[in-house]
């Protein structure tokens, strides 16, 4: 028998497994998927030498927008593993089962949450604090940061906690563009900063190549790929987890394995429906409750003019900059939404063709001569936890391995659209203050799950009748089951997720192997 | 003379019990290794999803909408409608009825205001029927399904033509400013599909 059964082996569970086997834990690690590699299972290609000429097999990914032929299959095939959602609001699950997970694709984007999300509902009077603050994450994200290799620029502002970065973050000068774009937000009373990313190895940061090696090497894990699991088992005398059953992906035969302690790990919606299906860890009645992310898509383009026709240098224009949230810091700001964004903006680019309603010569010139001369922004905006939107089986509906699916059901509400108005407001006027030209602008965005950052469904809290977890991403209900991913958030913020899973998932870990060493799980 | 079958697995079986012989493994081969030619540069494309007054009205407004330009192939250079016609004949309904629509609407708004087939049309009198429907980008797709379909019509046109074999050989000749974006990337190969 395992010490801990690890489910997953994306951030979470490749975090959870590197702390656990550094402590002496004995792990095994299933992962629903098989194992890529990396040096044999990827080629560069030109798009005429694809089938689809990188267009994709038509209707393949309906709802991932990010697929294209090139990474076609690295996704979760939806008639291999189904869901539904209302025909009214369509919900993008985005899924990569091969060992690491979503971890192999993720944009490298490194934040902190700041107490702006962990007390939230201090702040703003809607639903509920998380159990814990950055202080207590704190020692965490700087060990986080440093195995990722963080880059960042320290900033003191309250609401973007300054991480524990690594030289290499300090780029060129700025570029003209870039410091009209700051003054005009200075005064604005914005502050500007720069994006914050993990280097990683190899420009690669995820657990295959950052997590799951040392615990591999330490001997305390085992890592068995291919294995669905169907279900997590329970003692039925003392009602304490003890293993899970799963199917052999290709033969569907079905295994137990057993262990002292089951880590979910899975993903945000894997690891709740997990629970669904083994009844398990709800009491509170709110798991699959809450169910948030990040929307993304308001979008706003602009062009410098003096960067047009050829004229665009890397002293004129270039270089990226980051707006953290700057709205709702004051508890006496009065706006028509709670809570905040993050403005992304990247100066230097040339426009999409669809922006110019032209055709023909016509556009082929004005593209030549916009080339080089755009600055684009988006979005990174915060969305409410909400009790209507959630997550639950489907009766009606099973996988390939006859496994009953999800039924997703999320809408952005009127605090999210008055959000992203707001944000497409002030790009808009931040560019004119720079003396750019605006292109495009969009105050829409995306449907929910785009951002595949779905979070919530599990979520820890104080009070175990209104929280799935305790601030130990441990179950209320079941002391030796651990849900350690993206499920356990309690907000969502506007920052990626991935250093606070990290972190959260190092913490629990280390909580979880005292315990186990003191007789108490 | 071929070898008696019985004959031939004891053979084997003297040769497997052989440690010497099992540890040099089988011999090397030295078959030659052959380069592929691509379909395109072999062989011509069998239209099959559009009529022949569809695919004529396409083949118009590809060289209209995404024509030549600054050395680099245009759409019918880059046999782009002959390429859509395949991949809208493996798409879903929904979207090969928007096509088809939108290539019947320009073929009736030819004969409407002009007289003849869209393929027939001068530049300036095409312009007067494919002006109106390039609106500018909003974030949803136009409501207007003809106005949708030119929009997704230039998109589908401009993508398969600089992702095209001719369009990448040009652009290979041709400065990084000049040529634009063209398709390249690192591609994912199969890995380990489920067994049904």
């Amino acid at each position: 028998m395992y010490d801990v059964l690890i489910v997953g082996s994306g951030h979470s569970g490749g975090m959870a497994a590197a702390t656990l086997t550094a402590l002496g834990v004995r792990c095994l690690m299933l992962n629903a998927g098989p194992v890529a590699d990396l040096e044999r299972d990827r080629v560069n290609k030109s798009a005429h030498e694809l089938p689809y000429r990188g267009f994709g097999k038509p209707g393949l990914h309906p709802h991932i927008f990010q697929a294209n032929e090139y990474n076609a299959n690295t996704w979760v095939d939806e008639n291999e593993v189904p869901y539904t959602h209302p025909a009214d609001a369509s919900y993008n699950w985005v899924r990569v089962r091969l060992l690491g997970g979503r971890s192999l694709f993720w944009a490298r984007q490194s934040f902190r949450l700041s107490d702006f999300e962990f007390r939230a509902a201090d702040h703003d009077g809607f639903g509920e604090n998380w159990p814990i603050r950055h202080n207590d994450l704190a020692p965490f994200y700087s060990r986080v940061e440093a195995q990722f290799k963080v880059v960042g620029r320290k900033e003191g502002w309250p609401q973007f906690p300054d991480g524990n970065f690594v030289e290499g973050g300090a780029g060129q000068a700025d570029s003209e563009c870039q410091q009209r774009i700051t003054a005009a937000a200075n005064k604005m009373g914005i502050g500007v900063s720069r994006m914050r990313a993990a280097m990683g190895d190899g420009g690669l940061a995820s657990s295959v190549n950052l997590s799951l090696p040392q615990a591999v090497a330490s001997g305390k894990l085992d890592v068995l790929p291919n294995a669905v699991v169907r279900q997590i088992t329970t003692d039925p005398n003392t009602g304490r987890a003890n293993g899970v059953i799963f199917l052999d992906r290709h033969t569907r035969q079905e295994r137990r394995a057993k262990a002292r302690v089951v880590v979910l790990a899975a993903g945000t919606l894997e690891s709740t429906r997990l629970l669904l299906l083994s009844k398990l860890a709800n009491s509170s009645g709110v798991l699959g409750r809450y169910l948030t992310d990040q929307q993304y898509g308001c979008t706003v383009v602009a062009s410098m003019p003096e960067a047009r026709d050829g004229k665009a240098n890397p002293k004129l224009i270039g270089g990226g900059l980051f707006i953290p949230r700057f709205r709702n810091l004051r508890k006496d700001e009065k706006r028509n939404f709670i809570r905040g964004y993050a403005l992304p903006l990247n100066t230097g680019s040339s426009p999409d063709p669809k922006y110019f309603p032209e055709y023909g010569e016509a556009l082929q010139k004005k593209l030549a001569s916009y080339a080089g001369s755009c600055v684009t922004g988006g979005i990174y905006g915060d969305v409410l936890p909400r009790y209507e939107n959630h997550v639950r089986l489907n009766p009606n509906q099973t996988d390939a391995w006859g496994i009953p699916t999800l039924h997703i059901e999320a809408r952005y509400g009127d605090n999210e659209r008055n959000l992203c108005k707001d944000a497409a407001d002030t790009m808009e006027e931040l560019y004119k203050a720079a003396g750019l030209e605006v292109i495009v602008k969009s105050d829409k965005v995306n449907p929910p799950g785009y951002s595949i950052h779905e979070l919530g469904t599990c979520r820890m809290g104080a009070d175990p009748k209104k929280s799935v977890l305790n601030q130990w991403n441990q179950s209320h209900d079941v002391k030796n089951l651990f849900v350690v991913d993206g499920s356990s958030f309690a907000t969502a913020g506007w920052q990626n997720p991935t250093m606070t899973i990290l972190a959260l998932s190092m913490r629990a870990s280390e909580y979880l192997a005292a315990e186990l060493a003191k007789g108490n799980l | 003379m071929p070898i008696p079958r019985r004959r031939f697995v004891l053979a084997l079986g003297t040769v497997s019990t052989s440690p010497v012989v099992f540890a040099q493994g089988p011999a090397p081969l030295s078959a030659p290794r052959i380069v592929p030619v691509a379909p395109d540069q072999a062989a011509e494309p069998v239209l099959q999803f559009f009529t022949p007054t569809q695919f004529a009205t396409l083949r118009h407004a590809a060289s209209l909408l995404q024509p030549a330009y600054s050395n680099l192939p245009g759409a019918v250079e880059a046999a782009a409608p002959e390429f859509l016609d395949f991949l809208l004949a493996v798409s879903p309904a929904p979207r090969q009825a928007l096509y088809r629509g939108g290539l019947d609407h320009l073929t009736s708004q030819a004969k409407l205001l002009f007289k003849k087939d869209f393929a027939a049309l001068t530049a300036p009198e095409a312009d007067q029927i494919l002006k109106p429907l390039i609106v500018p980008w909003t974030f949803d797709p136009p409501a207007d399904l003809h106005e949708r379909f030119l929009t997704d019509l230039r998109a589908d046109l401009r993508t398969a033509t600089t992702n095209s074999a001719p369009y990448a050989a040009a652009a290979a000749t041709t400065s990084r400013r000049g040529r634009g974006r063209t398709g390249a990337g690192l591609y994912w190969l199969p890995i380990d599909p489920t067994r049904r």
